[in-house]
């Protein structure tokens, strides 16, 4: 191979792709920890009997598994500007990385929730718990361990998908990547920086994720 | 024997060695096909005709260069940001893709002379009343991503202390007049020619073309692998010759209406 590889631009650009870096981190978490609370939501709402939000629920979990994440990210940002619904970049991104996590998180709940014996909920009763207690103390500590796997992989996913943040001009790692690429054209510098960096910004959220089940489930993961 | 397989063995050795020094001219000429990329959302350099093939100024000058080397031209398609990538990759032997010859970028790259000069320039709504570059202040403002005039907005926009939070990049330059035409950004930048055609359309009725990028010529060329000197030098003869042979005037005429002008010749002369 020719190619020459001049390192120093892109330490000298470093401040600006660690900047990028943040936000990257900061979008995903955000959208992790926001897909799911509304996935247990969705979950339980698909268990439900009442048809309303079984419906509700079964839309969203479809549109989001279906359809893909850059037509999302896409419709968040033009598809609502078309009738004028401005949203900045972020939160065009963030909604849909919400829309999405939420949207897979959920089906892997219900999984969970419907691996828990029935009669642990009648037992539960039986001890006079009302259902919020049922599920605050009883059931989603054991479906949170048992779905603890699945779940991480969605949290990798989406901070590999935040990438998409790009289309909609957000500078994200992979926005400011672009753009100091295009300042300088060192392509292959910039792009293997910033492949490092995705890197490691999954390997520091699964590091965080693992402290807070070995607290949250006591070391039985 | 022996003796034969050697000389055999030699020969094939020297015959593979010369062709290792083999450069991008012969091996255009080689392959017949010239890999030519275009950015095609960037009227009138380029862009897809209602038949949805390449057309363009950039496009006349890809077809005018394999017709000097005798070869046919594959138009390759590039967003800004693939232009250097596809070069790195092969993919492409040259990018005629309106590249601004900024000396940070000939680190990576060899330009050619120029063979275009574009005026930076602001379109905006007509209610926006824009008559200054200084007028932008607390407007929101775009521009697609990784292009100079989004370097030279934002150089502007530090240097009077505005910020980037008004600032909104674009993924392509399509994506940046969709936003304009939303109402995501009160006015985006981009270049004169492109806002000219884009104020021929109906959609666009209500905008207008704004101040210059002050102090600011964008001046383009053609680019190709920094190393391949020799093949740098057969596509500078051919832009000298676009002009002397009447082709740069011809492909002017046909996409903006008009003889180039003589400031746009001369500009292109002196740059070199």
């Amino acid at each position: 191979m020719e190619y020459e590889f001049h390192w120093n631009i892109v330490l000298q650009k470093m401040p600006e792709l660690l900047n990028g870096a943040f936000v990257t981190l900061h979008v995903s978490v955000l959208a992790m920890l926001l897909g799911v609370v509304i996935a247990v939501l969705l979950a339980i709402a698909k268990m439900n009997n009442s048809k309303p939000f079984c419906y509700v629920a079964t839309v969203w979990v479809e549109i989001a598994r279906n359809t893909p994440a850059l037509f999302q990210i896409y419709m968040a940002y033009f598809g609502l500007g078309a009738f004028g619904i401005h949203l900045s970049p972020y939160v065009a991104v963030l909604s849909a990385l919400v829309f999405i996590n939420a949207g897979y998180l959920t089906e892997t709940f219900r999984g969970g929730f419907q691996s828990i014996p029935s009669t642990q909920y009648s037992a539960s009763k039986s001890l006079g718990m009302t259902s919020i207690q049922t599920y605050r103390y009883v059931i989603l500590p054991q479906m949170l361990r048992r779905i603890y796997h699945p779940m991480t992989n969605q949290f990798v996913w989406s901070i590999l998908m935040s990438s998409l943040g790009i289309l909609v001009g957000m500078s994200e790692l992979s926005g400011t990547t672009q753009r100091l690429q295009s300042l300088s054209f060192r392509t292959l510098e910039f792009f293997i920086v910033a492949a490092v960096m995705y890197f490691i910004i999954t390997k520091l959220v699964l590091f965080g994720a693992s402290l807070l089940s070995r607290r949250l489930f006591k070391g039985e993961i | 024997m022996m003796k034969k397989l050697t000389a055999i063995i030699l020969a094939c050795v020297a015959f593979t060695s010369m062709n290792a020094t083999a450069d991008q001219l012969d091996d255009v000429i080689k392959r017949g096909t010239l890999n030519c990329g275009v950015v095609l959302d960037f009227p009138p350099m380029g862009y897809l005709d209602e038949n949805n093939e390449p057309a363009g100024f950039d496009v006349d000058y890809c077809k005018d260069l394999a017709e000097a080397l005798g070869v046919d031209a594959n138009i390759l398609n590039l967003t800004w940001g693939d232009r250097i990538p596809s070069l790195v990759a092969g993919k492409t032997d040259v990018v005629i893709g309106s590249t601004s010859d900024t000396l940070e970028r000939a680190k990576s790259v060899g330009f050619t002379y120029p063979y275009f000069v574009f005026k930076f320039q602001v379109i905006s709504n007509k209610d926006k009343n824009i008559e200054s570059f200084a007028d932008l202040k607390n407007l929101k403002v775009g521009a697609a991503l990784g292009t100079t005039y989004e370097t030279e907005y934002l150089a502007y926009a530090e240097q009077q202390g505005w910020g980037k939070d008004n600032y909104t990049s674009f993924k392509s330059e399509n994506d940046a007049f969709l936003g304009l035409y939303q109402g995501k950004v009160d006015a985006i930048i981009s270049t004169n020619t492109n806002i000219a055609t884009k104020l021929q359309s109906d959609e666009f009725s209500d905008f207008e073309a704004g101040p210059y990028v002050p102090n600011y010529d964008d001046v383009v060329g053609i680019i190709a692998k920094r190393s391949e000197v020799a093949w740098i030098n057969y596509l500078n003869l051919f832009l000298i010759r676009q002009i002397r042979d009447g082709n740069m005037n011809e492909a002017y005429n046909k996409y903006f209406g008009s003889d180039a002008p003589a400031d746009l010749i001369k500009s292109l002369r002196d740059n070199k």
